[in-house]
């Protein structure tokens, strides 16, 4: 985002407070520093020489979740994640970031992912459909994939998987590293590009916005225009709908609620399809979290796990306690990512983790295989 | 006053052993970000790089002992105390202007109970209401608070001011709302108001520390009262070529008891510039919306009676859609960049009066405004929109869009307007705010509001805080 548009953003929201009833870190720490408009409020002063950037307002800025709330709640589409990643760009090339976010810049530079030192593993084939693993399905939920490529093949899909551990890009770009960023984005679009893949699915709400909307508006990158993208959870929804995935019922009968994943306000078109496909599988209706759907909040999962653990550790405990106190005792999400953290930290709440790809994989009618 | 790093200190650490270390910050950024509410005049002031009084203490108590003990710690080193909702208020009644303890009340966020019997919520005062408002809407139930400020404002933040919502005409003003509440006094005790807000015993003292703005003390907790979701809501608008006729429509649907959910009645300024830019409606003349809700049939009934009383009076039937519009966009007016802004020099200098004065009012203000601050091209619109059954509030407001850059200049005249405005408020029998509470703005103004009864209030706030710790500044209190 050019410098003019992060003045202009800024200068929207910081004295603006219409979204303040669903910003997630505001809502976890109660400062009003940490809300979307005290953030802007910092990079506005910054800018009008009423604060410097040193550890404080840095703190301060690198203390977003970059998790779309705000632009989500937004009436005018003010884009204020975008002018803080911006932000977060010019304090990184001062070299006034905090160390961390280097040494996840470092990582995502030499592996592709700040989990593991290990480079991404190339497609091997080619294929219609591809299939992006991402970094979080590789090392962090692996559990994830082979689940959802049981169900896929169910639905008659055999993807090409490509990006296997190597970040979508989010995670640079929202530390601040648009170059870093560039990078893994140009390797994800010439790895799908040499997959001859004309439609791409993803496993998580986060993978969709980063490829839809991020590359191009953070990074200047074009998403193909011949390549069709959808996330894996509505595609098997709409599998269902129209019987090409059949599903059979779980006799368990333990009282659950789905998680909408991090980055799910940003892809609001899909906050029906898995509830719909848990209807298919559970005998009761899921109990909803509290802060559900359009206001859904995340979990520890974006870039502050690395700036700000404490912080993504207060979000994740905020989920486990808005799902306790919903009765549930059984938590199913399908981003690879949030289900990390949820399992982290949920037994302490007595509460069981399952991805909904491999609840649903079980519950595969043997008629579909 | 704190004047030593080592007072500072002192002070820190016995409010970090109150609240906990993580609970009082001392941040440069956390005094910035505290040292303005929504007032345009500490916006303005940031925006043209100025700095202002900041607190030396942000402290985020979790419950109403803490609180207590805090109130124990500023008495003790005779420091302000300013409590903070949602910092949404429009008049400075937020802004720590002589520093002192910022004492941020949005840790209390929780619902302690819902009645579904008799229809109430008990939470703690930091909650935002929209929080709130699901909360309740989750049971069938509704918070009717709709305030253009829900999204950002606390529960607290809505009694200490004397808060209205968009459908207090029907439901009330938040203080209306209210059955009872929790309140830390300055000196330290923890009162509790009567169960229930109608009776006989005595003087209705709870009242007190509604419109006082945290100058009596904190607002911890609240019970307030619910209904049920509407069955059916009716939204329509009309369009009077007459301002007068346009009022007196109003007038006749309240005094005869129809109960609008709401009427909104735009002037004619409004309805071409504020109406059009957010809705898109062309329109020449005063656009009113009114609403109607509850059971489908009565709530029909009530519309088609109220849509008779327009008809008689020459307003053209808009139809239902550019009511439902309304409805449907009715805070999109607040949102930049379509909402009053900054570098743009605006104040709502909104009032309230009885029919007979309203209209009469409205003209003198304008003319105040428009003629007194020509050379400015100030522009001023309005729009009446919480009726009673005994006269409505006019939501007036003034705007310059090419103020003067240098900051004392521009105070100085958003002052003179604002003093133009409510020399004739007053003088045509107006209140100077009927919802945005005093604040800091309108402080000046008390005296003459209240005349004669005025000092016997300065007598209950040296009762009730005899060290003057409580937001010194504000309702026209001093330090």
């Amino acid at each position: 985002m050019p410098i003019e548009n992060v003045i202009l953003t800024t200068d929207l929201c910081r004295y603006c407070l219409m979204c303040r009833h669903v910003a997630p870190v505001e809502h976890v720490t109660h400062r009003e520093t940490l809300s979307p408009h005290g953030i802007a409020l910092v990079i506005a002063s910054v800018r009008r020489g009423l604060l410097e950037w040193n550890e404080d307002s840095v703190d301060v800025v690198y203390g977003a979740s970059d998790n779309g709330n705000s632009r989500a709640h937004c009436v005018f589409d003010n884009p204020l994640p975008e002018a803080i990643a911006a932000a977060r760009s010019e304090i990184a090339a001062q070299g006034l970031a905090p160390a961390s976010a280097y040494q996840v810049d470092a990582a995502l530079q030499a592996w592709g992912t700040p989990f593991a030192q290990q480079l991404p593993e190339r497609a091997e084939r080619k294929g219609e459909v591809a299939l992006f693993v991402g970094d979080e399905a590789r090392y962090l939920w692996p559990q994830a994939l082979p689940a959802a490529l049981q169900l896929l093949q169910a639905a008659g899909v055999d993807p090409v998987l490509i990006g296997q551990g190597r970040s979508n890009g989010f995670i640079p770009s929202s530390l601040g590293f648009p170059g870093t960023a560039q990078e893994i984005a140009r390797a994800n679009l010439a790895e799908l590009e040499a997959s001859g893949a004309n439609r791409m699915l993803v496993l998580s709400p986060g993978d969709y916005f980063t490829f839809h909307q991020l590359y191009d508006e953070r990074l200047g990158i074009q998403w193909p225009e011949d390549v069709e993208l959808e996330e894996v959870t509505p595609f098997l929804a709409r599998q269902l709908e129209g019987g090409g995935l059949r599903l059979k019922r779980s006799v368990d009968q333990t009282p659950y609620a789905y998680v909408d994943p991090t980055h799910a306000v940003r892809a609001p078109a899909r906050h029906a399809a898995p509830r719909l496909l848990l209807s298919a599988v559970m005998q009761d209706k899921p109990r909803e979290l509290f802060w559900r759907k359009e206001r859904g909040h995340p979990v520890g999962s974006t870039a502050l796990q690395f700036t700000h653990p404490h912080i993504a550790g207060q979000l994740t405990l905020a989920r486990l306690e808005d799902a306790q106190s919903s009765g549930a005792r059984w938590l199913l999400s399908d981003d690879p990512g949030t289900l990390s953290k949820l399992e982290g930290l949920a037994q302490g709440f007595g509460l069981r983790v399952q991805g909904l790809f491999e609840l649903l994989a079980e519950q595969l009618d043997d008629q579909t295989i | 006053m704190i004047d030593t790093q080592f007072l500072m200190e002192m002070i820190r650490s016995e409010l970090a052993e109150i609240v906990g270390l993580d609970y009082v910050s001392t941040k440069e950024s956390d005094k910035l970000v505290y040292s303005s509410d929504w007032a345009w005049m500490p916006q303005m002031w940031l925006d043209r790089g100025q700095p202002l009084k900041t607190p030396d203490f942000i402290v985020h108590p979790g419950s109403a002992p803490e609180i207590s003990e805090i109130m124990e710690v500023a008495n003790k080193y005779r420091i302000p105390v300013v409590p903070w909702g949602g910092g949404s208020g429009t008049q400075g009644g937020a802004l720590p202007i002589f520093g002192g303890i910022l004492l941020d009340t949005k840790r209390m966020n929780k619902i302690i109970a819902i009645d579904e019997k008799s229809l109430t919520v008990t939470a703690q005062a930091g909650i935002i209401i929209s929080e709130l408002e699901w909360a309740v809407n989750e049971k069938g139930l509704m918070f009717p608070h709709y305030a253009a400020s829900s999204n950002c404002a606390t529960l607290g933040g809505a009694l200490a001011p004397r808060g209205t919502g968009t459908i207090s005409t029907k439901y009330g003003k938040a203080e209306d709302m209210l059955l009872s509440m929790q309140i830390v006094l300055p000196t330290g005790e923890i009162i509790r108001t009567p169960p229930v807000p109608k009776h006989a015993a005595g003087p209705d003292w709870f009242r007190l520390f509604l419109g006082a703005e945290g100058t009596f003390g904190v607002i911890t907790e609240a019970t307030v009262r619910l209904d049920y979701l509407p069955e059916a809501r009716l939204m329509r608008a009309v369009l009077f070529d007459d301002l007068g006729k346009a009022l007196e429509a109003g007038r006749l649907i309240m005094t005869r008891r129809l109960d609008p959910l709401v009427i909104r009645l735009y002037d004619h300024h409004s309805t071409a510039t504020q109406v059009k830019k957010i809705l898109g409606y062309d329109y020449h003349g005063a656009y009113v919306v009114i609403g109607f809700d509850g059971d489908p049939d009565i709530a029909a009934l009530q519309e088609k009676k109220a849509l008779q009383i327009c008809a008689e009076l020459g307003a053209q039937d808009l139809g239902r859609e550019p009511g439902e519009r309304w409805w449907d966009h009715r805070y999109d007016f607040y949102y930049p960049p379509k909402s009053l802004k900054l570098p743009w020099m605006y104040g709502t200098t909104e009032t309230v009066a009885t029919f007979d004065k309203i209209e009469p009012l409205y003209w003198a203000e304008k003319r105040a405004v428009e003629e007194g601050f020509a050379e400015h091209n100030v522009q001023f619109i309005g729009h009446f929109s919480h009726w009673f059954h005994w006269g409505v509030m006019l939501y007036s407001r003034f705007i310059i869009e090419e103020p003067p850059q240098d900051a004392v200049e521009a105070l100085r005249l958003h002052n003179r307007v604002w003093n133009a405005a409510m020399q004739a408020v007053i003088a045509n029998g107006g209140m100077i705010n009927e919802h945005h509470g005093v604040g800091l703005k309108l402080s000046r103004y008390m005296r003459r509001q209240y005349g004669e009864a005025w000092p016997l209030l300065v007598k209950i706030k040296k009762t009730i805080d005899p060290n003057g710790i409580m937001n010194p500044g504000k309702t026209g209190f001093g330090f």
